[in-house]
């Protein structure tokens, strides 16, 4: 520690060129043995150690001699000649990569693309279309020197591979049913796309994630759907109507038909009934036709008769009938009912 | 200086000296090697190379395909209708020598081939209907113009490897013209489907309401069926049980009759000389019989 406190040293010039000197005298003693060999040795050591490269699980290692293709290596610690002999440029061939076409996702917000997402279908309509790409890369050789740019030329031609499907068809087809179909269009066409252009790239899959209209006419696209539901509303109330119509009709039916076997069946069996007491009572009076006869007169008379009003009119002369205040003969009916009535009980006593 | 210095120093230049003309191509580049200005050589296969130092110069070009994206220019169709097509055009440098005379560079190619197309596009779109573009004759207009584009291509020492119309759309006021169109599609579709509940709502009503009145008709006309079988049945049962002494049912129907049309409010006239008052006036002719009783 002593050497580095300030001395009392009229000249630090003088001390700054001694120890300079000390310093080359160490180097020299240093190069003139050994020394420099192990420096040159190092280096080299260090230089050819430059050439490990380690390729990931789910790589390719592109080996390159001159700039010339030289091996794929799979994954591991591998080695090749430091540069610029050789090479080594890794690829990722396992991951699955996607390109979103109309949109785009940073973090769990989702963006609008208008410029891209709106196309032209071939009903001269303007639809609203989200696409997500998934593809891997399969040929590590072309996807690095094949093509400029391979995953700009996987978006430029997602775009026109959709365009071109969408264009082809009607907005509605697009929208609905043909969903899959043009989903799998796009698929076949952009990966012939790529095919072409030396890309290296697969498509795993092209996905359609929205087909809409454009937000200017969602409006009126909700509003079919709400007519739709109108409209299958409108045919299950008449279905629920005709379910409650229908049943109550057959009941309404099956009432009046059920008393209409009632009164048949109450007819026959009363009418039996009648037949069978007329009979009964028929047989007796052929037995004693005068008697019975009397009999039976007498006492229906005597059953209506005491209720009425009676007038005994002497002579029998019947011109004083309209004489007769009709409608003023109301007192007492009774005490000549009675006097009626001693003869017919004497009557019916004596049978 | 010590030798092993010296020797270090003889090393680097030497390397120096020996790395100037020496070149590496790689798999995605080609070259083109020019002596005082003039093109003497071109490399197409990647790998080492040497070169004279100074008095030769090294072109390097890309061998890949490369892409020619155009900005989006507009055209008008057979039914002057005006659309902005953008276009993106693939291709690669096949001719480094007539690539480097005609066109020089990247941003020149792409420059030629993007008036190229346009021309041939422009060509090609007027040629058709807007509808036939969107629709039909897109990708064999795109191979049309592909094809025209690459002869002249072919001159810059350019292989084209395709020509793709990546956006069309319309011009703003087209647009909106295109979405009223819509909305009035739209809306026609939605009427149709509310006049079409409307129509099968009220058809199945009809139909419930009709069903309805059938089976009511139809349990009417057993019901009718059943009760006249019933009077007949009874009829016969009647007229056959009668029948046995039509005189006796008319006298005891008649009874009948008599009880229920006498009530409280009838007034009866009786004539003396009637049969029910026959022993009025006489009481001496059947004296015995009474007497009889009586007693």
């Amino acid at each position: 520690m002593d050497q580095f406190r300030p001395r009392n040293d009229d000249h630090p010039v003088r001390e700054i060129q001694k120890g300079v000197e000390d310093l080359k005298a160490l180097f020299e003693g240093f190069f003139r043995g050994r020394g420099l060999w192990i420096v040159i040795l190092i280096v080299i050591i260090l230089y050819l150690l430059s050439g490990f490269y380690i390729v990931q699980p789910g790589e390719r290692g592109v080996v390159l001699l001159f700039g010339k293709l030289n091996a794929i290596t799979e994954p591991g610690l591998r080695y090749r000649l430091p540069r610029p002999f050789m090479d080594a440029i890794t690829v990722d061939v396992a991951n699955v990569r996607r390109a979103e076409i109309g949109f785009r996702s940073d973090g769990a917000r989702t963006r609008n693309v208008p410029q891209e997402a709106l196309m032209l279908t071939g009903d001269e309509n303007i639809v609203d279309v989200q696409l997500i790409v998934q593809y891997v890369v399969n040929d590590p050789v072309k996807f690095l020197f094949g093509s400029d740019n391979p995953e700009s030329a996987l978006k430029a031609s997602a775009e026109v591979a959709l365009r071109g499907v969408v264009g082809e068809n009607t907005i509605d087809f697009t929208m609905t049913s043909g969903r899959m179909e043009v989903q799998k269009k796009v698929e076949i066409y952009l990966q012939k796309l790529l095919d072409t252009y030396n890309t290296g790239i697969l498509v795993v899959q092209a996905r359609l994630l929205a087909v809409d209209p454009p937000a200017q006419v969602q409006e009126a696209f909700h509003d079919v759907v709400r007519a739709w539901e109108d409209r299958e509303r409108l045919i299950k109330e008449a279905d629920g109507y005709r379910e409650d119509v229908i049943p109550k009709a057959r009941g309404m039916a099956q009432q009046e038909i059920r008393e209409a076997e009632a009164y048949k069946a109450q007819r026959v069996i009363r009418a039996r009934g009648d037949a069978a007491r007329f009979d009964v009572l028929r047989q007796e009076y052929e037995k004693a036709p005068e008697v019975t006869r009397t009999r039976l007169y007498l006492e229906s008379v005597e059953r209506f008769l005491p209720n009425t009003r009676k007038f005994i009119m002497e002579g029998g002369d019947s011109r004083v009938l309209p004489l007769l205040p009709l409608t003023n003969l109301g007192d007492g009916p009774k005490q000549q009912s009675s006097s009626e009535e001693s003869p017919s009980s004497q009557m019916k006593g004596k049978q | 200086m010590s030798p092993m210095v010296k020797i270090g120093i003889v090393i680097v230049v030497l390397l120096v000296l020996l790395g100037q003309p020496a070149f590496v191509i790689n798999e995605a580049e080609q070259g083109l090697i020019l002596q005082f200005g003039k093109p003497i050589r071109i490399i197409q296969e990647p790998g080492i190379y040497l070169k004279y130092p100074f008095i030769q110069d090294l072109i390097v070009f890309d061998k890949r395909i490369l892409v020619a994206d155009a900005r989006p220019a507009e055209y008008i169709t057979l039914d002057k209708k005006r659309l902005t097509v953008d276009t993106v055009s693939r291709w690669k440098i096949s001719q480094p020598l007539e690539f480097y005379q005609t066109v020089r560079d990247y941003r020149g190619a792409v420059s030629r081939l993007n008036d190229t197309i346009f021309a041939r596009l422009r060509e090609a779109i007027a040629n058709h209907t807007f509808i036939s573009f969107i629709r039909e004759e897109r990708e064999n207009i795109m191979n049309r113009v592909a094809e025209e584009t690459a002869i002249p291509a072919k001159q810059f020492g350019i292989t084209l490897v395709d020509v793709r119309i990546k956006r069309v759309d319309l011009p703003e006021e087209v647009q909106n013209s295109v979405f009223a169109r819509m909305r009035a599609e739209r809306e026609r579709i939605a009427k149709r489907y509310r006049a079409e509940g409307e129509e099968k709502g009220r058809e199945i009503r009809a139909n419930a309401n009709k069903e309805k009145e059938i089976i009511l008709a139809e349990a009417y006309r057993k019901a009718e069926v059943l009760k006249g079988d019933g009077d007949a049945e009874a009829t016969t049962i009647y007229a056959e049980a009668y029948g046995k002494n039509r005189e006796f049912f008319s006298f005891l129907r008649h009874m009948d009759v008599y009880q229920k049309i006498f009530g409280e409010d009838t007034t009866v006239l009786l004539r003396p000389n009637s049969p029910l008052m026959e022993y009025l006036d006489t009481p001496f002719v059947g004296e015995t019989s009474v007497r009889k009783v009586l007693r």
